[in-house]
């Protein structure tokens, strides 16, 4: 059980190497170097360095010296936190995606938590109410909100709640210029702010949890331990939380995390929807201004935060199921039979 | 001559037979959802004969609202939304299409060889396919975008280079069990080689399948190319429906006047039909060709 985890590490440690390699080849796969770019901006080729200029500033940065090297430096800026210096603005990466990342965190897990208790709440309705025409409504809408892109559902929120009702602020994240009379205020500020934000993600993950939820608990309804929980007399909400839904619980686990990569996707352009300060609109900008440290600094921490998110739900699954445990030690002494429903990734086609 | 005739005839007609009966097993929303999705193919083709405006330039005072020779209104600079609707059509169908087929390809010939040859090279390639699903694909997007510049080509080899994985992953063990067919191996007995066995009897069995997922696929990148041009890296010699938004959004203001009302509404509209239909249509033919899918 432990060894299966490790046994996933290195691939982690891989992606994060792809990842980091990407970001460090990038630049220097263009054409030109960054000199060039800086003297001839906008197309115009100036000479606003002499070639004794550009080799002093080339030796400065270290870009005369092998790939290799420079990899290995790079390797160890990455270690000190050093994400670089963005060109536009003048400041260092890692400090401007500090600022902005406690934003885009709030909307990630809000959007998490909120979708995997509708899916969990919708998809448990659902797979009671089979066949029924309420089920059948919820399926269709569940469906076609799932497949709509998050940002064009933003747009559309942002439209019709914020512009046409005037119920929600258009952009930010908070008032600015007032003064708040207690914590509570300020509080109630800020959420004011992300309702749309979160609303508009949470609609845009809830499908496919909500379609998980109510498949798996489609075929689990018909084993045998659930006839026996029936046959002992338990109350429908126990049979129905503490024997379904636990069972339901493990493959909604893995879900979660394979759609963090999405997730991160959809926060980005939601961001950009609603103006919100998170890092998605930070990535816009420095795409606007052409900032490639910046772009690459926030890339980066992206990717290494999905990654970690996806790490942690292969530890807790394997901590949640036991017969994974149950499945290893059998198959140390005979052929085991695999769980189904909980073939965790390799499952998911 | 005769002969090819009749061989011709033979084949439409039975694309014609497999035509109707595709549509008697669709349910209502796929129904709806292929018709729609036919019209769209149709008005991109015939983009120039649909727009009586030109989609690049100014044809008439900006902003106007729908009507008026303009059948849904023109954009800051005066150009003629309807126009731009319809050319842009071309640019999603593109995208999508070229992706689809891109990644199929590759990702099914992945697929195949990592089942059939087995060993390091079903390694090497399913350590590729975690890495590509864990990998947040938008970010990566925008950085490869950002780089490498957005030309429809650069984005379309970006996000097949993206969506190779999931065919990869479905054709790999649809490949495994079909291996095992008895007639497979009685192929491969009889000294069949990878190729042969490949175009006779893997293709000719995964493609149904295969072209199920190639919808999909098509649907993830048209999204894609939306969100990218919605962040400003479309294309900008193409007028994607993603580009129209982007610039709509930017314009201050936007949402303080009626402007939104058709510089924004139509394009995301078409958008969210094409993404929708795509999407619907994808989820219907799949339960249809493999009713183990949809429990």
């Amino acid at each position: 059980m432990i060894s299966e985890t490790l046994k996933r590490i290195p691939e982690y440690l891989l992606a994060i190497l792809i990842i980091i390699t990407l970001n460090f080849a990038l630049p220097r796969m263009m054409p030109g170097d960054p000199f060039l770019q800086i003297s001839g901006a906008g197309g115009e080729v100036g000479d606003a360095y002499t070639a004794e200029q550009r080799e002093y500033f080339m030796a400065y940065y270290g870009l005369d010296r092998p790939a290799g090297e420079q990899f290995i430096t790079y390797l160890g800026e990455l270690s000190r936190g050093d994400l670089g210096f963005s060109y536009y603005y003048k400041e260092s990466v890692s400090n401007m995606i500090l600022r902005r990342l406690p934003w885009t965190l709030l909307l990630v897990s809000a959007a998490t938590a909120i979708s995997l208790g509708a899916g969990m709440a919708l998809g448990s309705f659902a797979a009671w109410r089979r066949g029924r025409r309420s089920e059948r409504l919820t399926y269709l809408m569940m469906v076609v909100f799932g497949e709509i892109p998050a940002f064009l559902v933003g747009l559309f929120l942002l439209v019709l709640l914020a512009a046409g009702l005037g119920l929600f602020p258009l952009a930010g994240a908070m008032s600015h210029y007032t003064q708040f009379d207690s914590y509570g205020a300020q509080l109630a500020d800020i959420m004011h702010h992300a309702a749309l934000p979160v609303l508009t993600l949470s609609l845009a993950r809830t499908g496919s949890l909500f379609l998980l939820v109510r498949n798996s608990l489609g075929t689990i309804l018909t084993r045998d331990y659930m006839r026996t929980a029936r046959a002992k007399g338990l109350t429908e909400r126990r049979i129905r939380w503490r024997h379904a839904m636990r069972n339901a619980l493990l493959p909604l686990i893995t879900r979660t995390a394979m759609q963090m990569g999405a997730m991160v996707g959809g926060a980005v352009l939601v961001e950009n929807v609603f103006n919100y300060p998170g890092l998605g609109q930070l990535m816009y900008d420095a795409v606007f201004v052409r900032d490639y440290p910046l772009l690459q600094g926030i890339f980066l921490v992206l990717a290494i935060t999905v990654l970690a998110a996806n790490l942690l739900a292969d530890l807790l699954y394997k901590r949640l199921d036991p017969r994974i445990a149950a499945e290893v030690k059998k198959q140390s002494t005979g052929p085991g039979i695999k769980p189904v429903g909980t073939g965790g990734r390799n499952e998911d086609l | 001559m005769q002969e090819a005739l009749l061989k011709l005839k033979n084949y439409l007609l039975r694309i014609f037979i497999l035509a109707g009966l595709l549509w008697s097993r669709l349910s209502p929303t796929g129904r709806a959802a292929l018709l729609i999705l036919m019209l769209l193919v149709l008005t991109a083709l015939f983009a120039p004969l649909l727009a009586w405006h030109p989609p690049d330039v100014s044809s008439g005072p900006a902003l106007t609202p729908p009507g008026d020779g303009h059948l849904m209104g023109t954009d800051d600079l005066g150009v003629d939304l309807w126009a731009m609707i319809v050319f842009g059509a071309r640019v999603s169908i593109i995208v999508g299409l070229g992706t689809a087929l891109l990644a199929g390809l590759g990702g099914s010939i992945a697929g195949i060889a990592s089942a059939y040859k087995g060993g390091w090279m079903d390694r090497v390639i399913m350590r590729l396919v975690d890495i590509m699903i864990v990998l947040p694909d938008l970010p990566v997007m925008i950085v490869l975008a950002a780089f490498f510049g957005p030309s429809l080509s650069n984005i379309i080899i970006v996000l097949a280079l993206f969506s190779w994985s999931r065919p990869a992953r479905l054709i790999r063990a649809q490949t495994l069990s079909l291996k095992e067919q008895p007639y497979v191996k009685m192929a491969a007995h009889y000294g069949g080689g990878f190729f042969y066995l490949l175009f006779r009897h893997f293709l000719p069995e995964l493609l149904p399948l295969l072209l199920v997922n190639m919808i999909r696929l098509a649907g993830m990148a048209i999204i894609a190319e939306a969100s990218l041009a919605f962040l400003g890296l479309g294309d900008p010699t193409s007028r994607s429906w993603g580009l129209i938004i982007n610039h709509a959004v930017n314009f201050s203001g936007i949402y303080f006047t009626p402007f939104w009302q058709w510089w924004l509404l139509y394009p995301w509209l078409f958008l969210t039909l094409l993404v929708t239909s795509l999407a619907l249509l994808g989820r219907d033919l799949e339960r249809v060709a493999d009713p183990r899918l949809s429990s």
